[in-house]
């Protein structure tokens, strides 16, 4: 062993191989408790609306009553005349302070590339028009009851086939039509066109995957503080992205970015809703700056379900073609997404995602998928859970069952002719994806197992079938130069930073963000495991743009543990060494014959093997914060930072299996069984892996069976504006037999071997469910093309099969 | 335009006294996170879905979303905060930490106080994991962890079902 490693820098990627990824007897696979659990018991959690002491002014956001029209009269003259008002907004108060908000992933063709904060024609009903600030939020809600507007309404485009109808009203008519832009991947459509006429047989549905409200528990929230004095701009704001939510309120605020910090408290759920910056929160931020106080706001469950912006709204017309043997010769899909009224920050990326994962674990002679982004006047789509990657699940899925009803083969037999094996690893797509490990047959196997003997009920009034599909998950998003390619403007590194203190506690910074998936136990895990002290050393610091690292990504797309995580491996194992290095300097022996073991109380000491000389962690950590007796002379301060950009996607992947009980009288589903079987790699914590999959199955049925935020067709008018409209799965949608099984084969792109399962558990769950359904109803089978599946749907399928009556 | 009506609020909150004014209109969970600066209970949905909110008055689980803070007037309330002995975490608390029974732990104070108001009552294991999760949203969990945590208090020694139906040894301690 060298005496120090090379000075800091990018990252190492010439350096020594990464750690040995067999078990460790270390903190990495063991379900430690998790760290931040007690105060969140306690009630002690510091979730953002939990602030504010007393001192703040409270903001209620006016927003458009109607979907599409022109804002013809904005009078606060009785509003402000009140004398609780402490500040009124309008459009034109909005336009003179502000820039627009900068866009990010943006699709071939776009012209839209910034998004207006508060424009005079509104696009969606509930789009932001001004802001009231008052003392409490409820007078500020009386305020805002005085504030008069008038709109002028124009004709509402609602739903994605009315947007491209001829003569469709313009929801934006300088751009001459409602395409937002659009894109192919993989094979060209003449080419899948080709491949297609020369199959034995071609399958052809109408599928689409419905808008869906991001529901974190917690709405979206923050707490806005301008120090006139120094020109800061303080947020506390419940977001997953602090550095990009940073960039773009300096942006629109017309601040240096090192004007604004940006600080997460604890977050009550995120699932992708907190991914953006929303006018909304810039219009919070600048009631501060005006006002050179402090400013919160909270979004009541209405504005949650309404003006947060949503996911998925996906439709495709897709075709998979055979030959004789019930080889796939193509796969084509044509996806209409709905962007909503503009293109958001993440925008069209969740249907490009769509096309990219169109093939899944199958092969295919030939594969594409085209991408059209559509302008609709609702409000806009984001990154949702398990993004493109369950519409495409979604589409293959039912593609590939339908297949093997028309041909009268088992599905599994048809599944297995076309699987990509584990010996065809590395396998690279049509769509130029690069599967790095697993064994998708095996995983598939062990779910058709699961339900070889469930009950299959074809006669009566309850029927019963069950379906195993596979599916995998892309994470650890991503390789920079992909995502440059991808025309998206972020970078896909994640950087880790090790301080072990003078007192010998280690403190971790890194770019991720705990929104409740448990991240930080993980991290710390990770870095007790490299370092060889006890977790109880080692604290994680997220979150704060004055103190954490830079992140464009930070915690979504099933990334932390992938690209952090292997940041910190990294640094861990630098950090180790100097302190190696460090310890047998001071027991006057080589760093080859320091052994580090914990003691007695959780007290990590080095001994020297030679002489018995021991010293304990804190000791050499104290010493080396002096400078004494360093080995580099350049070397101090006892930090290590690794810059991690992942040279590859590294892809999970799972195979889930549902039994399903369908009421032929209601049109009712009832999950009665839930098996998956997943694999992302060594998991640094099964238990907080299995929760994380656990709730990702229930999000998955909540698409599959009861969620759905919906429109009034003619006036574009939310129709799901609370809870008791917009159906969360309850515990009876999610069955007690929920069995969660895995496997671990190690990825070759991070270090630790580690793969992403924050998506993965919901990828196949609406699929699996569905086809269950026409397991056990095939007389509806056919028309199984959208979720959710609900009671009234299904019933009317049933009636139409002859099967209900009504 | 009226002003709105405002009165002194007396109530035992946690087994201490608390007095404050509040306005008519002002709601139970909002008095107890703001102007008794509880934040411990949380505001999920303020329309009596979720469950968030829950706390016991007079020691039956309610929304307190779905009451005025003046309706408390005279009234005990049991909130979160309440639950650890003397910082210390209860043994609920304890159960649903070993079975990962929260994730954002938002949905968490409310899911507590109605699993402590059943394992007062005696409810058992069939009825708890039924009817009273029934009655709360968790988008992070799929329940599974919190089942978990219901079906291990029902098999832990001095659990809920050994428990003397209207007190057990939470209650008592």
């Amino acid at each position: 062993m060298t005496a120090a490693p090379a000075g800091p820098g990018p990252d190492d990627t010439t350096a020594r191989p990464d750690a040995p990824q067999q078990p460790t007897g270390g903190p990495i696979g063991r379900s430690v408790p998790r760290l931040h659990d007690d105060r969140l018991l306690r009630g002690q959690g510091r979730f953002t609306d939990d602030i504010d002491d007393g001192t703040a002014l409270h903001a209620v956001v006016l927003r458009s009553p109607v979907a599409h029209g022109r804002l013809t009269r904005f009078d606060a003259g009785a509003a402000r005349a009140d004398g609780r008002a402490v500040l009124v907004l309008g459009p034109d108060e909005i336009a003179r302070h502000t820039r627009p908000l900068p866009t990010v992933w943006r699709i071939r063709g776009q012209r839209q590339d910034t998004i207006e904060l508060a424009p005079r024609t509104v696009r969606y009903a509930g789009q932001p028009v001004g802001l009231v600030v008052a003392a409490g939020r409820a007078e500020a809600e009386d305020v805002a009851e005085l504030v008069e507007t008038g709109y002028e309404p124009l004709p509402a485009v609602v739903g994605t086939d009315a947007a491209l109808a001829d003569g469709a009203p313009l929801v934006h008519p300088e751009y001459g039509g409602n395409t937002a832009g659009s894109a192919r991947f993989g094979d060209s459509e003449d080419e899948v066109e080709r491949a297609l006429a020369g199959a034995a047989h071609v399958v052809t549905r109408e599928l689409g995957v419905q808008r869906v409200a991001y529901t974190s528990l917690e709405t979206r929230a923050l707490l806005a503080e301008w120090t006139p004095g120094t020109e800061q701009l303080t947020v506390w704001a419940g977001t997953q992205v602090p550095h990009p939510f940073r960039y773009g309120l300096a942006r629109a605020l017309r601040l240096r970015v090192d004007q604004v910090r940006v600080a997460v408290p604890d977050l009550g759920g995120a699932f992708g809703g907190k991914t953006v910056l929303h006018a909304d929160e810039t219009l919070v931020c600048l009631a501060a700056r005006l006002l050179g106080r402090r400013v919160a706001w909270t979004e009541d469950r209405a504005e949650a379900l309404t003006a947060s912006y949503q996911g998925r709204g996906m439709s495709a017309t897709a075709r998979l073609g055979l030959d004789a043997d019930g080889r796939f010769v193509a796969l084509d899909a044509h996806i209409t997404g709905d962007v909503g009224a503009f293109v958001s920050q993440a925008g069209t990326g969740p249907f490009q995602v769509a096309a990219q994962a169109i093939e899944g674990p199958y092969r295919f002679g030939r594969a594409g998928a085209s991408v059209r982004a559509v302008w609709t006047n609702a409000v806009p789509t984001g990154a949702y859970r398990g993004y493109g990657m369950q519409e495409a699940c979604w589409i293959r899925e039912r593609l590939v069952a339908e297949a093997a009803r028309e041909l009268g083969l088992p599905a599994a037999e048809l599944r297995r002719r076309n699987l990509i094996g584990p010996e065809e690893l590395p396998y690279t797509t049509r769509t130029f994806s690069t599967y790095d490990t697993g064994d998708y047959p095996r995983a598939l196997h062990s779910a058709e197992q699961a339900v070889a003997d469930a009950p299959r009920v074809r006669e009566g009034r309850i029927r019963r079938g069950a379906a195993a599909v596979p599916s995998i998950e892309a994470t650890g998003y991503g390789p920079t130069s992909l995502l440059e390619a991808a025309g998206m403007e972020a970078g896909g590194w994640e950087s880790g930073r090790i301080r072990v203190n003078e007192d010998g506690t280690v403190t971790v910074f890194a770019g991720v963000v705990a929104m409740g998936q448990g991240i930080e136990t993980a991290l710390a895990q990770i870095v007790a495991d490299r370092l060889g002290v006890p977790l109880g050393l080692v604290a994680v610091r997220l979150g704060d743009t004055d103190t954490t690292p830079r992140s464009e990504f930070s915690s979504q797309a099933s990334r932390s543990v992938v690209v952090a995580g292997g940041a910190l491996m990294r640094a861990g194992a630098r950090m180790r060494e100097r302190m190696h290095a460090l310890a047998a300097s001071l027991l006057e022996t080589s760093a080859e014959d320091v052994r580090l073991d914990v003691e007695g109380e959780d007290e990590p000491v080095f001994r020297a093997a030679k002489t018995s000389r021991t010293a304990t962690w804190a000791q050499v950590a104290h010493r080396g914060w002096l400078g004494w007796g360093r080995p580099d002379p350049d070397r101090i301060v006892l930090e290590e930072t690794v810059d991690f950009d992942p040279p590859g996607l590294t892809y999970a992947y799972a195979a889930h299996a549902a039994a399903v009980a369908v009421d032929l009288d209601t049109g009712q589903i009832t999950v009665e069984g839930y098996w998956a079987f997943s694999d992302s790699g060594p998991l640094v914590n099964p238990m907080i892996a299995e929760g994380q999959i656990a709730g990702a199955v229930a999000q998955g049925l909540g698409i599959a069976l009861t969620e759905e935020a919906a429109l009034d067709p003619s006036t574009g008018l939310p129709l799901t504006t609370s809870l008791r409209d917009y159906e969360l799965p309850a515990p009876a949608t999610v069955p007690t037999a929920l069995h969660l099984s895995h496997t671990s084969t190690p990825g070759t792109v991070a270090p630790g071997g580690f793969k992403g399962l924050g998506e993965g558990g919901m990828l196949p769950a609406p699929v699996v469910v569905a086809n269950a359904v026409a397991d056990a109803v095939p007389e509806i089978a056919r028309r199984l093309e959208r979720t959710p599946l609900s009671p009234y749907r299904v019933w009317t399928m049933l009636r139409d099969a002859g099967l209900a009556t009504g | 335009m009226t002003t709105a009506a405002r009165r002194t609020v007396t109530l035992t909150v946690n087994g201490a006294a608390r007095s404050a004014p509040a306005e008519d209109r002002t709601l139970l969970s909002d008095f107890l996170r703001h102007t008794l600066r509880l934040t411990g209970t949380h505001v999920g949905c303020e329309e009596g879905v979720c469950g968030a909110c829950t706390v016991l008055l007079d020691g039956e689980p309610v929304r307190s979303c779905l009451l005025l803070a003046v309706q408390a007037q005279g009234r005990t309330v049991e909130t979160v905060e309440g639950l650890a002995d003397d910082g210390r975490l209860n043994a609920l608390q304890r159960t649903l930490k070993e079975t990962h029974g929260l994730q954002c732990g938002f949905c968490t104070p409310g899911v507590l106080m109605s699993l402590t108001a059943a394992e007062r009552e005696g409810l058992d294991e069939e009825e708890t994991a039924g009817q009273v999760l029934a009655g709360h949203r968790c988008r992070c969990t799929g329940y599974a962890g919190i089942r978990a945590a219901v079906a291990a208090r029902h098999r832990a020694p001095g659990g809920p079902r050994q428990a003397p139906r209207g007190g057990g040894a939470e209650a008592a301690g």
